[in-house]
């Protein structure tokens, strides 16, 4: 009956719109738009959000540079985050020396920074949040997330979140904060993309004490190493 | 002989197959000063200023700090200091020594060890370059005395916890130290009491005494020599010193220590005793808002000097403390700093009297011209009782008073 009101060339056009929607994982770019809202409904700045494919969906590996700065003897940014295999850019942005340094796991490391100098970091294989530190000013507390996926990225003033996703299907939604009062500091929640292409979540768990990384000394000169 | 060729080819070492930064920094400190006072202790006078009665102007400290860091943690320091005035000119090392800081591990501890010559981590207001103090021109009497007598050639070593990796808001540290050359340490205290000044005694330097009835042909102290020389070792005891400190975030800290040379007080050599010196400081800064803080120091000993024959010369108990107000405004900070001192003399030796009480205030007002460049009041006025002055026919009871102008430069 319903082929009686179509003619070929539209029946075809059907035909590939239903093909495409039985292949779910096909290509459709799209936004993806979180709102983060703490148990005040306060908007949640520097919230990491990230997107696992649950569905067997290929993403494509991303290629960045992430800058890990030095300035005014604090990580700045204080949280970066990363996909495995990308590059760090470890850049001392300040005119005295840093000795940066992570002391657990696999992706350990320690080195020295000069004033104005740089040093690249590419093989953060480990999944999983790096803690970082200076081990000249203790005060210096940076925190850098590898994940393993391209759809990450870190929550404006606002809360918002705006991910560009490539391929529909299911995925965990999750959100880190190095002082998020949860389970290995995550909260997370299934989404099917592009169902739920505005999701807004408000997220009950506490941020927990962040230390300010700033030098109480208001001195220059001091000579303790 | 041998151990020190093993060092300094460890060291030829570690330089030559690591890459090393280099850093040089100092302090310059100009003064003009008008004092009301007796000659200084400097100059084996009573005086409780460094500088000297009337008016003058001095290079009160030219100080260097070289430091040699490598790669691994090792780091290299030597600290020089000089001093010019109308009545010397006088420049040399301070300290010098080798400091190894290790990352912590994934609990948050960390190990570090120094070894060679350094001060005993006491004061809490000499921590600029060369071992100037920050807030004030002259030090409080516990630290002017830690410049002058306290000073080790040893190893410390420190284990640090820190709070970041347990959540916590405090770092702990413990740390103890085994030295050797301090062994004439608490003689200068003795003998012309608790001054306020900024001048450190050099490594090498040996400084005056008074000229006490007690030196004389006859008497108990005739064999001591002109100068006591604080930093040398009479009869191969170590020394230990073992310190506590809780730093609070952001807030302020708390520190406890220890100090014991363990000389034998009975030793002499070539006119230099043992003393037997001891002692336990403790110490408190906290920062409250709006860049005001409260510090204070706490230093209460013995120290003991006895002739050949085991009997007492010199039995001395000290103390001494203070507390300070600082407050910055911008580029304008004032301090203000109150100090106790006394020494309680036990023994019975004729031409020595060493009892002494006081009380001292110090007002500093610093304006921060530019980064580097600070300028400075400061009022220093102490009021003592000493006996001993009266061997010299100077009062029993007296006001010292100073105004300092100073220009120091950072670098």
């Amino acid at each position: 009956m319903l082929f009686n009101f179509m003619d070929k060339k539209l029946l075809s056009s059907y035909l590939k719109i239903i093909i495409i929607c039985c292949f779910s994982f096909s290509a459709i770019a799209d936004k993806f738009s979180l709102s983060l809202f703490d148990a005040d409904n306060r908007p949640m700045q520097d919230m990491v959000a990230y997107l696992e494919p649950i569905d067997d969906i290929k993403l494509e590996k991303v290629t960045k540079i992430i800058e890990v700065g030095q300035l005014g003897r604090a990580f700045t940014p204080y949280i970066s985050v990363m996909q495995r295999g990308n590059s760090v850019d470890f850049r001392n942005r300040d005119d005295i020396t840093h000795h940066i340094y992570s002391p657990v796991g696999e992706n350990k490391f320690s080195f020295k920074i000069k004033a104005g100098q740089s040093q690249s970091k590419d093989d953060f294989e480990e999944l999983g949040e790096v803690a970082m530190g200076c081990n000249i000013h203790d005060w210096m507390s940076g925190y850098l997330l590898v994940v393993d996926t391209p759809l990450f990225a870190k929550s404006d003033p606002l809360g918002q979140i705006s991910l560009d996703v490539q391929q529909t299907g299911k995925y965990k939604l999750i959100i880190w904060h190095p002082q998020l009062d949860a389970e290995n500091n995550r909260v997370s929640r299934e989404i099917s993309f592009p169902k739920d292409n505005k999701v807004t979540m408000t997220i009950t768990n506490k941020i927990l004490m962040i230390s300010e990384q700033k030098n109480e000394e208001d001195f220059d000169f001091l000579s303790d190493y | 002989m041998l151990k020190t060729l093993v060092l300094l080819l460890l060291l030829l070492n570690i330089a030559i197959t690591q890459s090393a930064e280099y850093k040089l920094h100092g302090v310059l400190d100009i003064r003009a000063t008008s004092a009301n006072t007796l000659d200084s202790y400097i100059d084996s006078g009573y005086g409780k200023f460094t500088s000297h009665d009337g008016n003058n102007i001095s290079l009160a400290q030219a100080g260097i700090d070289f430091t040699v860091d490598w790669d691994t943690g090792i780091s290299a320091h030597v600290v020089a200091n000089g001093y010019s005035d109308e009545n010397e000119t006088i420049v040399g090392v301070t300290e010098a020594f080798l400091k190894y800081r290790s990352l912590p591990n994934s609990n948050g501890y960390r190990w570090q060890t120094k070894t060679g010559i350094f001060y005993p981590e006491i004061s809490i207001e000499n921590n600029a370059y060369g071992w100037a103090s920050r807030n004030t021109l002259n030090s409080s009497a516990i630290n002017t005395w830690i410049g002058e007598e306290i000073r080790v050639l040893g190893s410390e070593l420190a284990l640090t916890r820190l709070g970041k990796f347990n959540d916590n808001n405090f770092d702990l540290t413990f740390a103890v130290t085994g030295f050797i050359n301090n062994d004439p340490a608490g003689s200068l205290l003795s003998w012309h009491g608790w001054n306020i000044g900024n001048r450190q005694t050099l490594w090498t330097e040996s400084r005056a005494i008074p000229n006490l009835p007690a030196r004389l042909p006859g008497y108990d102290l005739n064999a001591q020599a002109e100068k006591s020389d604080p930093f040398i070792e009479l009869d191969d005891n170590w020394g230990f010193h073992l310190r506590g400190k809780i730093k609070f975030h952001r807030k302020g800290q708390i520190a406890l220590g220890y100090y014991d040379n363990k000389a034998t007080p009975y030793l002499v050599e070539n006119g230099q005793y043992g003393w037997r010196t001891r002692f336990g400081h403790a110490s408190f800064i906290w920062r409250f808002p709006n860049a005001f803080e409260f510090t204070a120091q706490y230093l209460t000993g013995d120290t003991l000097m006895q002739s050949p024959v085991k009997m007492d010369v010199v039995n001395n108990d000290y103390t001494s403390g203070y507390v300070a107000l600082s407050k910055r405004i911008n580029k304008h900070r004032v301090t203000l700093r109150l100090e106790e001192f006394s020494i309680t003399d036990n023994d019975n030796t004729f031409g020595d009297n060493n009892n002494e009480y006081g009380k001292s205030a110090t007002l500093n007002y610093t304006y921060r011209y530019s980064k580097p460049w600070l300028l400075s009041l400061e009022y220093n006025w102490i009021n003592s009782v000493r006996a001993a002055r009266m061997y010299i026919n100077q009062p029993y009871n007296l006001v010292e008073r100073q105004w300092q102008l100073a220009g120091r430069y950072f670098f």
